[in-house]
């Protein structure tokens, strides 16, 4: 991995502006992608009305944002987790906790009332259409979250328990205010954080965050999950 | 990092906030406009212990009628459409025609100030939505013993 953990203090000379350090600009980045996700779900999503179109701008930029970093920043596909040399490592890593958690949610379920039902999100739709779209989603999810928060997090605090916890925590914002889901995705963000951090595999954790999604809403009460839903849409 | 990269950054940053400060802005312009009719006009003229009156109109489909609802104390308390004579209002110029009244009975109220509010109703996101615009003034009125 090429990540550029050292901070830098910011040069300034008379001749030259000062910038900020890499740490601060990685901050910043960080904050910068949560606005869009925030503007998105809490501002755009409650005016859109009919038209949903309007909520993918400040997404469209956000992707603009990561992928420019990329850029700027030199990595790597390989720095990035879009590989395949380490799938068994992350495989490892991610499978006790994928147990633990599946089992917790199994019982909280039971506790609950709700018994496991693998069909019960969407019963109208092909399974295999669903695990589809469920990976979809979840690479998606998992590269903005640690391609591009995991690693800037590294930069801010290196490698280790506070960037785990910054991307985690990131992770269970965007997903305010719905509190289990905050939760869980608090719990999933420390794992999956964890695992990318030794095994930067964007395949696996995608596989282990849609096999996860499905075992969350086939064991816990949908109407304390609230349909997943999340921003400005939780009170709908 | 270079120091151009990271300056190419920076600029990407700030272009990227600006670009959503002005979606934020058009956003919210876009959903006043959908969520308020500025061309609505209206007087609520007169409350008391029988009745509470008043007019509106559409200034942008003047031959249309306004439904309209009566708040007393902030609670709602019937509605109506705006379809009642009032030559005044059309004398005035304020009217294509002389049918832009509203008159609610007065409802059985304490003895005391009460305040009235008329609202007109107005749809939009192709129906999604009703909001309300308030006519005129709050009018104050009192119900003797």
């Amino acid at each position: 991995m090429t990540t550029e953990s050292q901070a830098q203090p910011a040069r300034s000379t008379n001749s030259e502006p000062s910038v900020p350090s890499d740490r601060a600009l990685a901050g910043w980045e960080i904050v910068s992608l949560g606005s869009s996700a925030l503007i998105a779900e809490w501002i755009l999503s409650a005016a859109a009305g009919r038209t949903r179109l309007i909520v993918a701008i400040p997404l469209a930029f956000a992707f603009v944002l990561v992928i420019t970093s990329h850029v700027l920043r030199k990595e790597s596909l390989r720095d990035l987790g879009f590989r395949f040399d380490n799938s068994l490592r992350a495989a490892k890593l991610l499978m006790l906790p994928m147990i633990v958690i599946a089992v917790l949610c199994i019982g909280l379920g039971l506790i609950f009332g709700t018994r496991p039902d693998l069909l019960r999100w969407h019963p109208e739709r092909p399974i295999a259409g669903q695990l589809a779209l469920g990976f979809a989603w979840g690479f998606v999810q998992q590269y903005v979250l640690q391609s591009f928060v995991n690693r800037r997090a590294q930069i801010v605090w290196q490698k280790g328990v506070r960037s785990v916890v910054l991307t985690a925590f990131v992770f269970s914002f965007l997903h305010f205010p719905n509190p289990w889901l905050m939760l869980v995705t608090f719990i999933g963000g420390l794992v999956w954080a964890f695992v990318y951090q030794r095994a930067p595999n964007l395949f696996a954790l995608a596989i282990s965050h849609s096999l996860m999604t499905w075992v969350i809403v086939s064991t816990l009460p949908m109407s304390a999950l609230n349909h997943l839903r999340i921003g400005f849409k939780y009170f709908a | 990092m270079d120091n151009k990269s990271r300056a190419r950054l920076i600029h990407l940053l700030i272009s990227k906030s600006m670009a959503e400060a002005l979606v934020i802005t058009a956003v919210a312009v876009g959903f006043y406009f959908a969520t308020t009719n500025p061309n609505l006009r209206g007087v609520l003229d007169q409350a008391d212990n029988t009745s509470i009156t008043g007019w509106a109109v559409d200034e942008a489909s003047p031959s249309a009628r306004v439904e309209v609802q009566l708040f007393i104390d902030d609670t709602f308390a019937g509605d109506s459409t705006a379809n009642q004579y009032r030559p005044d209002v059309h004398q005035a110029k304020r009217a294509p025609d002389d049918w832009h009244g509203f008159a609610f009975p007065t409802p059985q109220l304490s003895s005391g100030d009460h305040q009235a509010r008329v609202y007109a109703v107005h749809t939009n996101g192709g129906g999604s939505r009703r909001t309300l615009q308030l006519i005129g003034k709050p009018y104050r009125f009192r119900i003797g013993q």
